[in-house]
């Protein structure tokens, strides 16, 4: 296991937002994490990678290295995009001349062109300032990625590409992903399993393993999935439309 | 390297050229002094000609370059306290809370006190010296600093601190890198008022407290009824102010902030 959540709690100003969470994530392993906005998606997340710590329960990472892809992209805006998919390399002390290497082939693998690396971010379309938070993530090789509703602010049809991009690379690297939605159709397609997590943070969380491959799945059966779960009682929350009573 | 020359002399040029749009502005002004001239006469207000004759001559002279001198190591000296002083002392508000509590009514009472107050407790305290002329600097451009940083850290990036935190990114790799470019862009304005506060401040400090520099020289002038003189000293401490702000701080923001220019729309870069 390379992630373990044991009997995680959390809460805001004595609001609870979690209890009693338990997760685990298997090496190579994508799960989706799904639920009405609110529900606490983005707690979990923060508190699997660290950046926020819990107020009950236990946390164990028995991997080397994680990156995070956040909603926004998060580039610094006086960094080229080169500097900036440099940046956690930068962090982990990875010598200049090393870094260049990796970022043209990060940057190669997310399909940036080597003239787009000496632009600013306020000069990249919306969807190019994700590849470029993606090629950071990759870049310091991760061996477990989280995605905090990452491609949420682009169009369809580039969701489809990004997602197809987070699919090879996760097959390629074996590299585990916990990915934050509110997506179905995404989670269907990106995870091998998903959690559903309920409004009200003493609800039961819905597990469902998700057949075939990310990648290899058809799409026809990915809508047929999508389709089914739409209708199941234990999906409802997730399109009712209310947004959680702070 | 070529490339990175050849980008840096496009840019200079670029920046020399936009001077024209400055000096449209400065001749404006020259324009309606000129007029007041002939209205009020030669004796009041000498015209931009006479003056601009008077201060060939008196760059010739030894006396001017001595005076020009002391007022420029002073403003420096006390611009440098101001600027250090200010931004340090910002920063640490803007990091802590408690500082920022125990700081914000000191900078407030600083502000309060009129600068002329400050001139006579500095000549009791510095007699006769170009001390009085620095206190008087730093105690009147210092909160511009203080607050400028303290702004600068308060506002800074809290999503992108943990987009760092999230790759191990230490305190100093975060400092460096997100809250420094962000804290300069607001430092720059307070450092170019500050730039200027200093020049002006020196001068009155010198005048009223007799202590040479350009200010002292602007008093003898001012006794002899010097007319021509007085105005001639007036611009040159304004040319030098304009020389510290536009050749010295806007090249170096310049510099600095390329990434803002990239932001602009086509068209609208300078």
């Amino acid at each position: 296991m390379r992630l373990v959540l044991e009997r995680v709690g959390h809460a805001f100003l004595g609001r609870a937002v979690l209890e009693d969470f338990d997760l685990s994530l298997a090496a190579g392993e994508v799960v989706a994490l799904l639920g009405p906005s609110g529900c606490g998606k983005t707690t979990v997340l923060q508190i699997a990678a660290g950046l926020l710590d819990p107020l009950r329960g236990r946390v164990q990472r028995h991997y080397r290295r994680h990156a995070v892809v956040f909603q926004e992209p998060r580039l610094l805006p006086w960094f080229t995009a080169h500097d900036n998919i440099a940046y956690g390399l930068r962090a982990a002390g990875v010598a200049r001349a090393e870094r260049a290497a990796i970022v043209a082939q990060r940057a190669q693998d997310v399909g940036l062109s080597l003239h787009d690396l000496d632009k600013y971010p306020a000069e990249l379309s919306g969807g190019m300032r994700q590849r470029v938070a993606v090629a950071r993530a990759l870049a310091v090789r991760p061996d477990m990625v989280y995605f905090d509703e990452p491609f949420t602010a682009v169009d369809v049809g580039l969701k489809r590409i990004l997602q197809d991009l987070v699919i090879e690379a996760a097959a390629r690297e074996q590299f585990s992903a916990l990915f934050v939605t509110h997506d179905l159709w995404e989670a269907v397609r990106v995870a091998h399993r998903l959690l559903l997590l309920p409004r009200r943070a003493d609800g039961p969380v819905v597990a469902r393993a998700i057949a075939g491959e990310p990648g290899r799945r058809r799409e026809r059966d990915i809508f047929a999935l999508v389709e089914a779960w739409s209708a199941d009682p234990a999906f409802r929350e997730l399109f009712d439309g209310r947004e959680s009573v702070h | 390297m070529v490339r990175r020359l050849m980008a840096f002399i496009g840019w200079a040029g670029r920046y020399v050229w936009s001077a024209w749009a400055g000096a449209c502005g400065l001749l404006c002004i020259a324009a309606a002094w000129q007029g007041a001239h002939e209205f009020y006469g030669s004796f009041v207000l000498p015209s931009p000609v006479e003056t601009l004759h008077e201060v060939a001559a008196i760059l010739r002279e030894p006396w001017f370059v001595r005076a020009a001198g002391e007022t420029a190591v002073r403003s420096l000296i006390g611009f440098a306290l101001a600027v250090g002083i200010g931004t340090l002392t910002g920063a640490i508000a803007g990091y802590s809370f408690a500082a920022m509590r125990l700081m914000r009514p000191i900078v407030t009472v600083i502000l309060g006190v009129p600068p002329i107050a400050w001139i006579v407790l500095a000549l009791i305290w510095f007699g006769s010296s170009g001390g009085s002329a620095v206190m008087t600097v730093v105690v009147a451009a210092l909160p511009i600093s203080f607050a400028g940083g303290l702004e600068g850290v308060a506002t800074r990036d809290r999503a992108l601190d943990a987009m760092a935190r999230s790759f191990g990114g230490g305190m100093w790799l975060r400092f460096r890198t997100l809250t420094l470019p962000h804290l300069i862009s607001y430092l720059f304005p307070a450092w170019t008022t500050t730039a200027g506060t200093a020049w002006k401040v020196t001068v009155m400090a010198e005048l009223l407290s007799n202590t040479g520099g350009i200010g002292g020289e602007l008093a003898t002038a001012r006794a002899l009824f010097d007319i021509p003189r007085v105005m001639a000293l007036i611009v040159a401490v304004v040319a030098f102010a304009l020389l510290t702000e536009y050749a010295l701080l806007h090249p170096l923001r310049d510099r600095l902030e390329r990434w803002r220019e990239a932001g602009l729309p086509w068209g609208v870069k300078r």
